[in-house]
């Protein structure tokens, strides 16, 4: 436990979260209320996509239709007197339950469709879910506008922008640890060996599809999460939002980050946002014929780079880059200890650390 | 249809065939089978590749339905009864290819094992009998001498450690009926004796169905043999009857006999 407790993963995850609750009183309030809010609710929900992916083998396109859906049924239920929407006129948080309520009955719905189906049929499906959701809330216009649902505000705790930060952090956090736990507990493992090999699951009495469906519904809540902390962020949302191409720039946030990696999400999500605000704002940037129209093509070539410098995304690069600082570390340590390396309390991707043992293994490269 | 089927009938019936037919399009890969297995016994079924074993298997295993006959296990008709459910009925299986999860450890692999055949797959929580699950899984690790590599991801298993863990993941669940797929292929000699000595230290009321392509392994750990060939049964009888049985030195062997 105690050895746990103080593994790198840990310490750097600390580390971390320490510098993003103190961030607010050090950083500008652009960067803390734009760059990393939307950072942190980015991230949130490119996390249910990774974590379909690489805990439950399912790559999602319907996450953003979740994130919408839970968007616009706060907007509607929680405005009054507004032109557009329904206008309910609830309390904010019956507002809040009632648009996490109906995202995840309808993750729910949508996962038991789609839980015998894998790889690019399971692809094909959240597609058209996405595609379905936003013709609905292009078409139904009595909830989603006309054009969009305008002038929400977060509830009441939530009154600054600084809140809105730590509100995303709190959720962010909250998440990933959820997510990380529940990998461990024998819900999480048996996901695990569906994504492996379903066949097998069955045959060892597992409900294959049940495990798909229920991890869809947990994705989904997530994702309705950051689609309320997003509209309280925006103040609004209309169709065009949660479209076909915002749809892909998530899954593309999720992959640049490193779909096999919960941790990648938020990196992607940064790396997306900040090349979004920052490149933008570069001088010059349109004299060299970047203009808004092309901007999407520096985000591709941005991803391009990335993929081919490693598939993994970039937790890949860090993950290769901290495997190599405790090679060297237990290189060095090893003089004294046994030489092995202590990969239990680590979360073991796909690149194991070496082992190394000092006694058996003379160093002839030092030596020259 | 098979008069030199050893008929147990004393002893209680843990799995009864009949007419099993499983057509892949125009091809039948099992085609007319009838098998009684009593309890405790310990059956092989030998043939040549593509004389339809495995596919006998998925069929008493549950990932086939038959196209046609029945299934019938400790007197339930489970002929079209999923997978899944299986494990209830105590048994447990190995695929030829091994089929273990490389993204989990050994140990959560075996503890995978002991849950699927236990119930409480969705639980969010460990509980008491939890633990006993683990030790469950660790004894099993033990069964098939991988305590040294509980931690290690199943990825980073040799082939036949691979084949251990599959046999273990079998075993875990404490099966009945254990159904193993053959279990020797790509064992070194060592491991082979290995495989011999846990087959033979069975307890007596499991019940075993081994497919083999060694027959010195397969030989030494039953009393009863069954011997496809296209689908069918060519041959029964225990296993000194087999070794010098006329045609199944033919063709299975393709040795000897010359008719
Ligand atoms: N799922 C399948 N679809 C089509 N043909 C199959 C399938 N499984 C097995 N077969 C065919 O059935 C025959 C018997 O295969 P199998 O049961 O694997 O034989 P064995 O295990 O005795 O080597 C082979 O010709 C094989 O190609
Ligand atoms: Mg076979």
């Amino acid at each position: 436990m105690t050895r746990q407790l103080r593994s790198p993963t840990t310490i750097a995850f600390v580390a971390v979260v320490a510098l993003l609750v103190v961030l607010p009183a050090i950083g500008s309030s652009f960067f803390v209320n734009f760059i990393m809010t939307r950072t942190l609710i980015l991230g949130l929900a490119a996390a249910t996509i990774v974590f379909l992916s690489a805990y439950g083998g399912m790559v999602s396109l319907a996450q953003l239709m979740l994130f919408g859906t839970a968007g616009f049924m706060f907007g509607n239920a929680v405005l009054e007197a507004s032109p557009r929407g329904l206008n309910l006129g609830w309390a904010p948080w019956t507002a809040v339950v009632f648009a996490l309520a109906v995202a995840t009955a309808i993750a729910f719905l949508l996962g038991a469709l789609s839980s015998r189906t894998t790889g690019i049929y399971f692809l094909m499906l959240t597609l058209v879910y996405a595609v379905i959701g936003y013709n609905v809330f292009a078409q139904v216009v009595p909830i989603s506008g006309p054009s969009g649902i305008t002038r929400i505000t977060p509830p009441p705790p939530i009154t600054q922008a600084t809140h809105l930060y730590y509100a995303a952090l709190l959720l962010s956090i909250g998440g990933y640890v959820v997510l990380k736990l529940v990998a461990r507990t024998p819900f999480g493992l048996a996901l695990q060996g569906v994504r492996d090999d379903p066949v097998r699951m069955a045959s060892l009495g597992f409900r294959v599809p049940l495990h798909r469906a229920l991890a869809f519904t947990l994705a989904g809540f997530i994702a309705g999460v950051a689609g309320l902390l997003n509209v309280w962020w925006n103040g609004q949302i209309d169709p065009a939002s949660i479209g076909i191409s915002p749809t892909l720039v998530l899954l593309i946030v999720a992959v640049i980050g490193g779909i096999s990696h919960l941790e990648g999400a938020w990196l992607g999500a940064f790396v997306y946002v900040a090349a979004n605000s920052y490149l933008r704002a570069l001088p010059f940037v349109d004299r060299i014929g970047i203009t808004e129209d092309r901007f999407n093509t520096v985000i591709g070539a941005l991803v391009l780079l990335i993929m081919v410098l490693s598939p993994e995304g970039l937790s890949g690069v860090i993950q290769r880059l901290s495997n190599e600082g405790r090679r060297r570390f237990s290189r060095f340590s090893s003089r004294d200890g046994t030489g092995r390396v202590d990969t239990s309390g680590d979360d073991a991707g796909e690149s194991p650390v070496v082992m190394i043992d000092s006694s058996t293994s003379p160093p002839t490269e030092e030596r020259k | 249809m098979s008069p030199n089927a050893i008929m147990s009938s004393d002893r209680e019936q843990v799995l009864r065939l009949r007419s099993i037919v499983m057509a892949f399009g125009r091809l039948f890969a099992v085609n007319g089978v009838d098998l009684d297995v009593a309890k405790g016994e310990h059956l092989a079924i030998l043939g040549p590749n593509g004389a339809g074993k495995t596919t006998l298997f998925n069929v008493i295993s549950g990932d086939l339905t038959p196209t046609r006959g029945t299934v019938m296990i400790k007197g339930v008709d489970c002929t079209s009864l999923p997978s899944r459910r299986r494990p209830r009925f105590g048994m447990a299986r190995t695929y030829q290819k091994a089929r273990s999860f490389p993204g989990l450890s050994v140990e959560d692999n075996l503890y995978l094992a002991v849950v699927g055949k236990r119930g409480r797959h969705l639980s969010l929580w460990r509980s008491g009998t939890d633990r006993s699950w683990r030790e469950q899984a660790r004894a099993a690790a033990e069964t098939v001498w991988l305590t040294e590599e509980l931690a290690t991801p199943v990825s980073d298993l040799s082939h036949g450690q691979k084949r251990q863990l599959e046999i273990g993941m079998a075993v875990a669940t404490d099966p009945d009926i254990l159904l193993l797929d053959e279990p020797a292929s790509g064992l070194s000699r060592g491991e082979r004796e290995w495989l011999i000595e846990l087959l033979s230290d069975l307890g007596a009321d499991i019940t075993l169905l081994l497919i083999e392509h060694d027959m010195d392994v397969a030989l030494r750990v039953v009393d009863r043999v069954m011997v496809m060939a296209d689908g069918q049964q060519i041959a029964a009888g225990t296993p000194s009857e087999i070794e010098h049985d006329p045609v199944v030195l033919q063709t299975y062997l393709g040795t000897g006999a010359s008719a």
